[in-house]
């Protein structure tokens, strides 16, 4: 659980900008979210957007709760209850927020956490989860055949994925920015014109870089191959989530995060359209680590364990039917 | 047979009879009459027609054919088996060479299972495993180092020592990091694992098919020789045989004694050959056969494994979505349980290879039982049967020293095999040789002796 001194320091001050945002940015609503960067902020994707109204808005959460260990017959979280255990998909190289603790040989972040709470929802006990290590390209894929449960692997919430899968209430409030060399001089993504940008196949990072023809675009499966391509030279900057650059600045302190957010990316917790009952279990899970502070605890010991401001959570907003 | 003397010229190879005339040769310059050249020409046909023509002259030719011919027996037959020798020495430095690719191979692909395991292990590798990663680098390098003096292969080799450099930096950066907690270790090991996979293992995996195909292809000088030998023989002993019968009938004697000795000299010397070069054969293809087939289906068993091993471990990595990992273990382990299958299972019980088979039989069946804890939630329990003292992990341990005990003496005996098939040919050819030169003189000395009562 210890994250060491140096990768706190460099994850809080990265993320105080985007903090700043998201404490000012209460309704939770990313369509009206004030835009921070040079570039205007579009949250309407290129391809032609399914309208689903305010994507961030989710089912309403279940009241009341069913008692854990004691799933109502017929529900899927009886299903999983039957089961023994929770299969969720995870990302194993998001530093902070789902990744493979070398030194300890667990997976470990704010993703995992958010797991875990929903298995002691449904046992009692937290460690009732299978965990499946998932690419970006791998999340919708894996809840639509069915080989998970629930996807908590930084996902972005928006329109076109609530055509494929639901989700949660947001949990968390991200924006797409880019990693370059500590001695760069570029400020903004138009500077880049020309070069060699690394991002992650199937995250709505690579969508988003339709917007800049410009830009030498070297898509892989994994983010943190991105890292290993920028420290090789191979590339000359990354586009990610600031939270998962947060990580990598922490883990290089040759590199840096520049820019505004290029855009909003509100995270939920994936869940499959046929089990709108568990997506409402869910958020109330999600009400309940919100208001008892846990939801401040576990931002305190990923994003903020040098006593750094804890922002408030991002504000559910209901109001979807199935 | 004297007919077919008479009406066919003598063979260009007429300085014999020339030479056997040297007293009349030496008359013309002491004759000082008309254009010289033109008188000099005009004797030495006159003296030729009178060497070839009647009794003697007819034995003077069948003399130089015997002479020639058997000269012939032993010239080419010598030439013949030290060009088989020559090949047999080939095959044997061929294999050595697929031997020590195949090594190179087997040392990579098992530096990555090592590697892969122990980040899947978590926290700082074993002390044992990181030795192990070490010697197997090392090993490679110096199993580069000697295959690359050979200069067909130098080029692919080259290629794959740049490789490894970059391998060995790669899986150093994913350590450093891994050493620091950072999760980005895990992409320089993938990375380091792609370099293996995609530049080197697929270079190698050609040469050893070229080297394969140098092997097994030696086999064409053998039936070359021992046709060549045979041949040889036959024209031999037609061209000694000749002159005894013309001898019998025109002379008072039955038997040519030198002539006779000559015959039985290139019998010896013909059957000794055709007998060794036979022998030799017999040797390299029985080479073939067993050392030979064994040490490429030891090989192939073993990168098969050590592949399948690496495989079970990133699967295990990729938690759930390892799906194409399986895949290749069960394609990797299928080759080698089919090399296996082929050249091992007939192996007598107690042997090396026997052991190899049966104990990646048992690695097989508990990789097996460590998916279908996978499968069912058991993570935890999984990892550690593939790791540590782990039931999968205990059971690839003895495969890896089964087949490295097998494949070590099975490469051994294929060298010793070879090299024995070699030996023989190099003294043969020189006895050939000898018995060629031998039959010559006494063929010369049979019909001159009778050519000496025509005086």
């Amino acid at each position: 659980m210890r994250v060491n001194r140096r990768v706190v320091a460099t994850v809080a001050a990265v993320l105080a900008v985007a903090l700043a945002a998201a404490a000012c940015d209460d309704t939770g609503s990313s369509a009206d979210r004030p835009a921070t960067s040079l570039v205007p902020v579009t949250t309407a994707p290129t391809a032609p957007a399914p309208d689903c109204g305010n994507a961030v808005a989710s089912f309403a959460p279940l009241n009341p709760m069913p008692e854990p260990g004691d799933m109502p017959a017929g529900t899927y979280m009886a299903t999983i209850q039957q089961r023994g255990r929770l299969v969720a998909a995870v990302s194993a190289d998001t530093l902070l927020f789902g990744y493979f603790n070398p030194l300890t040989g667990q997976l470990e972040g704010f993703d995992i956490d958010l797991v875990r709470e929903v298995s002691r929802a449904i046992f009692g006990d937290p460690n009732r989860v299978e965990y499946k290590v998932v690419t970006y390209a791998q999340r919708i894929p894996s809840l639509l055949d069915g080989s998970v449960d629930i996807v908590a692997d930084v996902m972005t919430v928006n329109c076109e994925r609530w055509g494929q899968i639901s989700f949660s209430s947001q949990y968390f409030d991200a924006g797409q920015k880019i990693l370059v060399r500590k001695d760069s001089d570029v400020t903004d993504i138009s500077q880049l014109n020309g070069e060699r940008m690394c991002a992650a196949r199937g995250s709505t990072n690579i969508d988003e870089l339709e917007k800049y023809p410009e830009i030498v675009v070297v898509p892989v499966d994994d983010i943190s191959d991105c890292m290993v391509l920028f420290q090789q030279g191979a590339v000359d900057s990354v586009t990610g989530d600031d939270t998962v650059l947060a990580g990598f600045v922490a883990q290089d302190p040759y590199t840096k995060v520049v820019g505004g957010a290029l855009t909003s990316e509100p995270y939920g917790l994936g869940v499959a359209k046929t089990h709108p009952e568990f997506v409402g279990f869910v958020n109330g899970v999600l009400e309940d680590i919100r208001d008892s502070g846990r939801w401040a605890a576990m931002y305190r010991t990923w994003l903020a364990p040098d006593g750094g401001p804890v922002p408030p959570p991002p504000v559910a907003v209901y109001g979807r039917t199935p | 047979m004297t007919s077919s003397v008479t009406t066919s010229p003598p063979p260009p190879p007429s300085p014999p009879p020339a030479a056997n005339v040297p007293s009349a040769a030496n008359v013309p310059p002491a004759a000082p009459a008309g254009s010289a050249p033109e008188r000099a020409s005009t004797r030495a046909r006159e003296l030729f027609a009178g060497a070839v023509s009647g009794t003697p002259g007819r034995m003077r030719v069948l003399a130089a054919i015997a002479l020639v011919v058997t000269l012939a027996f032993g010239v080419l037959g010598f030439l013949a088996l030290l060009r088989f020798h020559s090949n047999v020495e080939e095959a044997r430095r061929n294999a050595e060479q697929l031997v020590r690719i195949q090594s190179i191979r087997t040392n990579l692909v098992k530096a990555d299972a090592n590697a892969t395991n122990a980040f899947l292990v978590g926290g700082l590798e074993p002390p044992a495993v990181r030795d192990a990663y070490t010697n197997g680098i090392a090993a490679t390098a110096r199993t580069l180092a000697q295959a690359s003096a050979r200069s067909d292969d130098a080029p692919a080799l080259e290629r794959v020592n740049r490789v490894l450099t970059q391998y060995t930096g790669l899986i150093e950066a994913a350590r450093a990091n891994n050493r620091q907690g950072f999760p980005v270790g895990a992409a320089y090991l993938r990375q380091a694992s792609r370099a293996l996979r995609d530049d080197a293992l697929p270079a190698l995996a050609t040469l050893v098919q070229a080297e394969r195909r140098r092997v097994e292809d030696s086999t064409s000088a053998a039936d070359s020789a021992r046709d060549a030998l045979i041949l040889f023989l036959v024209l031999a002993l037609v061209a000694l045989v000749a002159p005894q019968m013309y001898l019998s009938r025109k002379t008072r004697r039955t038997f040519n004694k030198p002539l006779l000795a000559a015959t039985a000299v290139v019998i010896v010397a013909g059957l000794l050959g055709l007998g060794v070069v036979t022998w030799s054969k017999g040797r390299a293809d029985e080479a073939r056969a067993g050392p030979y087939r064994q040490t490429v289906a030891l090989a192939t068993a073993r990168i098969g494994g050590f592949d399948a091993k690496s495989a079970e471990a990133l699967t295990l990595i990729a938690r759930g979505s390892g799906a194409a990992f399986e895949e290749r273990f069960q394609s990797t382990a299928a080759d080698a349980s089919a090399a296996i299958e082929r050249d091992l299972v007939g192996a007598a019980p107690e042997s090396a290879q026997a052991e190899a088979a049966a104990t990646f039989a048992d690695y097989v069946s508990e990789h097996q039982k460590l998916r279908s804890l996978d499968e069912n939630g058991q993570h935890d329990q999984a990892v550690a049967a593939a790791t540590g003292n782990g039931a999968a992990n205990q059971a690839f341990a003895r495969f890896e020293r089964a087949s490295s005990r097998a494949l070590t003496a099975e490469a051994a005996d294929l060298s010793d095999d070879l090299n024995q098939a070699a030996t023989p040919l190099v003294v043969t050819a020189w006895l050939l040789l000898l018995a060629g030169l031998a039959a010559a003189v006494l063929a010369w000395r049979g019909v001159s002796e009778r050519l000496r009562e025509y005086r």
